[in-house]
């Protein structure tokens, strides 16, 4: 069964259509990618998952279990975290009590899975995982872009998901930081059986990271496939990726 | 039937006025984001600047309409963005609400500056052409003032409407809100088209101020025209602060409830004329209520500009216990008088840790702290205190109860908003707050409730008396000034300890992005009902004892815009910590009165110019409001800048001890009667005002001249007084993030002027 199943999700903004018809799915252990130029819909699309916004019809499936009517924090108990493209931390907390704090909301859910974490330990091993010992005790609004959106993905394994959204976590990342980072999504997808869906501009780790890539545009999906089908589907270069020599 | 239709028609007057009102409300929230709390206040000015012309001056009606309303309103509302509401853009929602309240409470202490309320003669506000201006209409008779309100409604319903979604000005307001940046870009002007906004809304509601006065037949009262046009506030909440139709119903709704309330309740209910005047707030409450849940939304702005820094366990015991010691060291020299304006500053500092709690840890919005103490106070006067007359104490079962009580009430009062943003759940306390004195504190006469005989607030005044916990009497001044220091110290302790908790981190995290918290699984709901109880709790715990310290209370002191400058002061003090809340509450309490009690002697000992010490009374009780208006320049209180001149001080060891013995030697001084308390005073602010900067910057100079360096050059003038070196290359790469962006860092060549690589 698929961690997630969007079915025919519709989104309006007013007149606007935000999202049309948007199908996807997302299985354990896998890399989807989610790309598309500005504006196409990306973070409408993940709004809508988490339920940070409402959908004019279709639905989201989280494990075969319909949530289209659940609250954010009713979804993101049943094992869905994202991370945010417009950053959305903490910022009166340093790093590690931005991370700290996430297990201990998960402490205080009504059901929760495996038992209470010791949250402190638990921040630690995070930490040490995505590589932010050097900033941990920082004020979290001093850090540069790059190791802010790295701290938004550790909150987000606080809460010990199965399936991970994460909106543009590369942008502002150096391309050393890249590279690890999609050295650890890799590992997250394949040693703890995490589906993971990323929107991302950096092609380089789109094309990389991901089996399965959805290209958005105005809304709807124009292609799905693997690395090299969206890379050399017309359709896709004409409408985001440009002429190959550009491709960067 | 011809009540019917007379009462229909004058509620639909009302309406439409609280629609005008309300309009003005709607058209500024749109276009700045900004929710005018002053409104009222700006329709209370006009009304009362439109008298003085007319009849205070004898103009002629159309000059005076004209000066007022096509000259005065609409700079006043320009000015009052180009000057106050500009500087509001990325900061919290708590800061946008204090310093409208800030403007509101400028513009009332203003107004009872300038035309004295208990001048001689009653002022006499008539309808436009008159009182006996009559028609008749379906056998009713109306005046023509009604007549031209609805008519004037009625157009600028219309008028507003094609404005906003005919015109490519209008419809570029509506863009301001969304995203000015985005609109700048497109060629819009953001700014201008908000300065219109203002001036449009403040047009509006001197417009309802002098339509409504002459028709609810009020006196000219400054708080209660304030309040009138508040009642508007209903109405634009019903349109949800966008729809300007819904507003339209909401607001005639609003005007013919009134009516029919006074035209078929039975005329023995004696309390029918309180809940005419609480029927806004109780509607308001109403569609909080039954308002959709808001989409949870992200923070509107990246990085707010407050910043409170989060003092360790150990700085708070020490603080706390510097506290105490310096109280008992005062209260040993100190008259009973003073003492009295003392434990009262104390006690409101107390009530102000309850908005610390509330705003600085939570982010939510309490307008109506002292409304809780005035149910605390209930409370404790029926079931809190044992013996009568002089021999009366509080018990301390009494203190519970009461404290209890309140964080219930409190439950009450928060859960229909707490689903809903900050905005909301700050209006349903005012709404509380209103209800609470209008409906609640005027209950003097006896009421039968389950078969007996019960007087909620008999007499109109509360006799409280002091605690008496255990074997320990706190009746005298003394031993209650020394009760309310150690128990505000406690809480103190208890805020920080709260802020270093887990529960502590959840409340900065709910504060911080509600959006995140729910993605993280977070019942944000249940979270801002707990924090919202507990701080209703310390709000009762507060007013109960203010209420002890005052002896006998009377409504006056729960007063609504007591609140609000409460709340104000602490804002400015400091909302993030609670030393913010000591600051806010001796101000309030001792600092105001002092200064005016000390110009009112003055006054009185120079007669010849006793007219220069009124009016700096005057000025004091502006005093307030303009240190609120100036919040938008430094939203983070002058708590921050007092804790960095302490650290500073702190640092320099020398410096510290001279003070502290300079100190101690004044007190003893003063102990021994060698130096009258006056002198205390002078020469304790000169000890703290003037000795720190003076003797820093002679220790900083010894400092470098001992180090052999030069003072470093502030960064402004690098590359002026000195030239560049890479270590600011460095910093500055550091500070911008260029290795972040994956842009090289600029590397400063020996002999070659620096500048980044393209």
């Amino acid at each position: 069964m698929p961690l997630l199943e969007t079915v025919g999700v519709k989104v309006r903004f007013g007149g606007n259509v935000a999202l049309d018809d948007v199908s996807i799915s997302i299985e354990p252990g896998s890399i989807t990618g989610l790309i598309g130029p500005n504006g196409a819909g990306k973070t409408t699309l993940f709004n809508a998952i988490t339920g940070l916004q409402s959908v004019s019809s279709g639905s989201v499936m989280l494990n075969g279990k319909d949530v289209t009517k659940f609250a954010p924090h009713k979804r993101a108990r049943l094992g869905l975290a994202r991370t945010f493209q417009r950053l959305e931390l903490f910022t009166s907390l340093s790093v590690r009590d931005n991370i700290r704090v996430a297990g201990e909301i998960r402490n205080r859910w009504k059901s929760i899975g495996g038992g209470r974490m010791d949250a402190t330990a638990e921040a630690d091993r995070i930490i040490d995982l995505v590589g932010l010992r050097d900033v941990a005790d920082r004020e979290v609004g001093e850090i540069p872009t790059g190791n802010a959106r790295v701290v938004e993905l550790a909150r987000a394994l606080m809460i010990q998901p199965s399936l991970l959204l994460l909106d543009e976590p590369a942008s502002g990342q150096t391309e050393d930081e890249t590279e690890a980072f999609g050295k650890l999504l890799r590992k997250l997808a394949a040693e703890d059986g995490l589906g993971i869906c990323l929107v991302e501009h950096d092609m380089d780790l789109v094309m990389n990271v991901c089996e399965t890539i959805h290209v958005l545009e105005f809304g709807r999906i124009i292609s799905s496939g693997s690395a090299e089908h969206v890379r050399t589907d017309p359709v896709v270069i004409d409408a985001y990726l440009g002429a190959p020599e550009s491709v960067g | 039937m011809q009540q019917f239709v007379q009462y229909t028609i004058l509620g639909l007057v009302l309406g439409g006025v609280y629609f005008i009102a309300a309009s003005g409300l709607v058209v500024t929230y749109t276009t700045s984001g900004i929710f005018n709390f002053s409104q009222g206040a700006i329709a209370m000015l006009a009304a009362f600047t439109y008298w003085q012309l007319r009849w205070g001056w004898g103009w002629p009606a159309p000059i005076a309409l004209l000066v007022v309303l096509g000259v005065l309103a609409p700079a006043l509302g320009a000015v009052l963005y180009q000057v106050v509401m500009k500087n509001l853009r990325g900061t919290s929602e708590v800061t946008k609400i204090v310093v409208s309240v800030g403007v509101m409470l400028g513009f009332l202490a203003l107004a009872t500056w300038v035309w004295n309320p208990t001048a001689s003669s009653p002022r006499n506000f008539q309808k436009f052409f008159g009182a006996n201006a009559i028609v008749e209409i379906f056998g009713v008779r109306i005046t023509w003032h009604e007549i031209i309100s609805f008519v004037l409604a009625l157009g600028i319903a219309a008028g507003i409407r094609f404005l906003f979604v005919r015109t490519r000005s209008g419809v570029a307001m509506r863009a301001v809100v969304d995203d000015p940046e985005l609109l700048e870009l497109n060629g819009g002007r953001p700014e201008r088209l908000a300065t219109i906004s203002w001036a449009g809304g403040a047009f509006l509601a001197a417009l309802a101020g002098i339509l409504i006065t002459p028709i609810t037949g009020s006196s000219m009262s400054a708080n209660a025209l304030t309040l009138l046009v508040i009642d508007a506030f209903a109405a634009a909440m019903f349109g949800r602060l966008k729809s300007l139709p819904r507003t339209f119903v909401g607001a005639i709704v609003l005007g013919l409830t009134n009516y029919y309330v006074v035209a078929y309740f039975p005329s023995s209910w004696t309390w029918t004329s309180a809940f005419r005047q609480s029927i806004p707030m109780i509607m308001l409450f109403i569609i909080l209520i039954i308002l959709p849940q808001d989409r949870l939304r992200g923070t509107t702005v990246l990085r707010t500009r407050e910043r409170f820094h989060m003092p360790t366990m150990r700085t708070a015991w020490i603080a706390a216990l510097v506290l105490v010691v310096v109280m008992f060291s005062l209260q040993t020299i100190m008259q009973p008088s003073p003492m009295k304006t003392l434990a009262y500053g104390m006690t409101l500092a107390m009530i102000a840790l309850s908005l610390v709690l509330l705003t600085g840890l939570a982010g939510e919005i309490n307008l109506a702290a002292l409304s809780f103490g005035a149910i605390g106070t209930i409370v404790v006067f029926h079931f809190g205190t044992t013996g009568s007359g002089l021999d009366a104490r509080m018990t301390l079962w009494g203190i519970v109860l009461a404290s209890l009580v309140c964080a219930v009430v409190g439950a009450v009062v928060a859960l229909p908003a707490l689903r809903l943003r900050g905005l909301y759940l700050a209006l349903a306390t005012m709404a509380f707050g209103v209800f609470v004195s209008k409906m609640v504190l005027s209950e003097g006469n006896p009421r039968r409730l389950f078969g007996r005989d019960f007087t909620i607030f008999p007499g109109g005044t509360l006799r409280i008396p002091r605690p008496k916990i255990g074997p320990v009497d706190f009746n005298s001044d003394k031993a209650f000034l020394t009760l309310v220091t150690v128990l505000f110290a406690l809480l103190a302790i208890g805020l920080v300890a709260i802020r270093h908790s887990g529960y502590g981190r959840r409340l900065a995290a709910m504060k911080d992005s509600p959006a995140a918290c729910a993605t993280l699984g977070m019942s944000v709901v249940r979270l801002k009902l707990s924090v919202f109880m507990l701080s209703a709790a310390v709000a009762g715990l507060g007013g109960v004892l203010m209420s002890a310290q005052l002896g006998a209370v009377s409504a006056e002191r729960f007063d609504i815009f007591l609140s609000l400058s409460l709340l104000m002061v602490t804002v400015v003090g400091g909302i993030g910590y609670a030393s913010g809340a000591l600051l806010a509450g001796l101000f309030l309490g001792c600092s105001l009165l002092a200064m005016t009690n000390t110009l009112t002697k003055l006054g009185a000992d120079y007669a010849s110019i006793q007219a220069i010490f009124a009016f700096m009374i005057s000025a004091v009780t502006v005093l307030p409001a303009t240190i609120g208006i100036t919040m938008g320049k430094n939203p983070s209180g002058a708590v921050t800048d007092i804790v960095k001149g302490l650290n500073d001080i702190k640092q320099a060891r020398p410096l510290m001890f001279t003070i502290i013995g300079f100190e101690v030697g004044i007190w003893l001084l003063t102990a021994t009667d060698v130096l009258t308390n006056w002198n205390f005073v002078i020469l304790t602010a000169i000890n703290l005002l003037v000795v720190p900067p003076l003797g820093g910057a002679i220790m900083k100079k010894r400092a470098y001249a001992k180090a052999g360096v030069a003072p470093p050059t502030p960064a402004e003038f690098i590359g002026i007084d000195r030239a560049y070196t890479q270590l600011d290359l460095d910093e500055m790469e550091s500070v911008l993030g260029f290795d972040a962006l994956g842009v090289a860092a600029p590397v400063l060549h020996e002999g070659e002027p620096a500048h980044a690589p393209a």
